[in-house]
């Protein structure tokens, strides 16, 4: 099984993260928990401000994923959250093909991703299952 | 299914509106922003259960906001997802745990598994299971 158009992908950048997009990924996922968007309540809780949604930089990295593979392609995407996103975050997304196998209908590729911060930490870390028709 | 009551926490169905796929797909930076119709993003699943997950962590659990951190999330895509369909969404407790953390304090460790079904002809979309971890209250 020819399994070679499946390359490492350029990485691609995101940001700088502002709390405009804190905002309207709260209204779009229905996630309001104030620790995104109440400074006050994000201090109380011994933080410098707010800070982006774990699912927000889910999001950003999945859409990096299916601008990789072709989504319905895509069985299993499993996620870490590592470091919190602040507002001014400038946020690169990478990954590979950690190996490939094969399954009872075919080949799976297993995908490693990672959405790091402009210093090199890591604030997600992933991995995927995909499909090789 | 025999076994889909077995824990069961809540049951809820959601549609999977248009222009909230949209919404949502502008708000993840989503390469396929403007397809008619809008295509899902992978973790668009969150806003099925978005409402359930407030009361989850608010409410029945509950967790201290200020302590709780999102540990992991997963996905199991078995079906696509599309504009249009009402999706039923069976929510259960795959794991609630305190164990010790790595640098002193105990933290409490909860799962949450909801599987996602086409309402309509009943076929299994995919699960999404979130992991939230909460520290111990200081002293």
């Amino acid at each position: 099984m020819e399994l070679a158009v499946l390359r490492d992908p350029p990485p691609f950048r995101f940001g700088p993260i502002t709390r405009h997009d804190l905002v309207r990924y709260a209204g779009a996922s229905g996630d309001f928990n104030p620790l995104h968007y109440d400074d006050e309540f994000a201090r109380s809780a011994g933080l410098a401000g707010v800070m982006a949604h774990g699912m927000f930089s889910a999001g950003l990295l999945g859409s990096f994923l299916v601008s990789w593979v072709e989504d319905r392609h895509v069985r299993r995407f499993r996620l870490r959250f590592r470091s919190p996103v602040w507002p001014g975050d400038t946020l690169q997304a990478t990954g590979a093909v950690a190996r490939t196998h094969r399954a009872e209908d075919g080949a799976v590729a297993e995908l490693v991703l990672k959405l790091a911060r402009q210093d090199g930490s890591e604030v997600v870390t992933a991995t995927a299952e995909v499909e090789c028709p | 299914m025999s076994d889909d009551g077995a824990g069961l926490l809540a049951e809820w169905t959601h549609p999977v509106e248009w222009g909230k796929v949209r919404e949502f797909a502008r708000a993840v930076h989503d390469p396929r922003l403007g397809r008619e119709p809008p295509v899902p993003p992978l973790t668009f699943p969150v806003v099925l259960s978005a409402e359930f997950i407030e009361r989850f962590v608010s409410e029945l659990l509950p967790l201290d906001r200020r302590r709780t951190v999102h540990g992991e999330q997963d996905y199991e895509y078995l079906k696509p997802l599309r504009v249009g369909q009402v999706i039923r969404c069976r929510a259960r407790i795959l794991r609630d745990e305190v164990k010790q953390g790595q640098r002193g304090g105990r933290m409490r460790l909860v799962t949450v598994e909801v599987k996602l079904t086409d309402a309509t002809s009943g076929e299994t979309i995919g699960f999404e299971r979130m992991t939230a971890i909460e520290q111990e209250a200081p002293t």
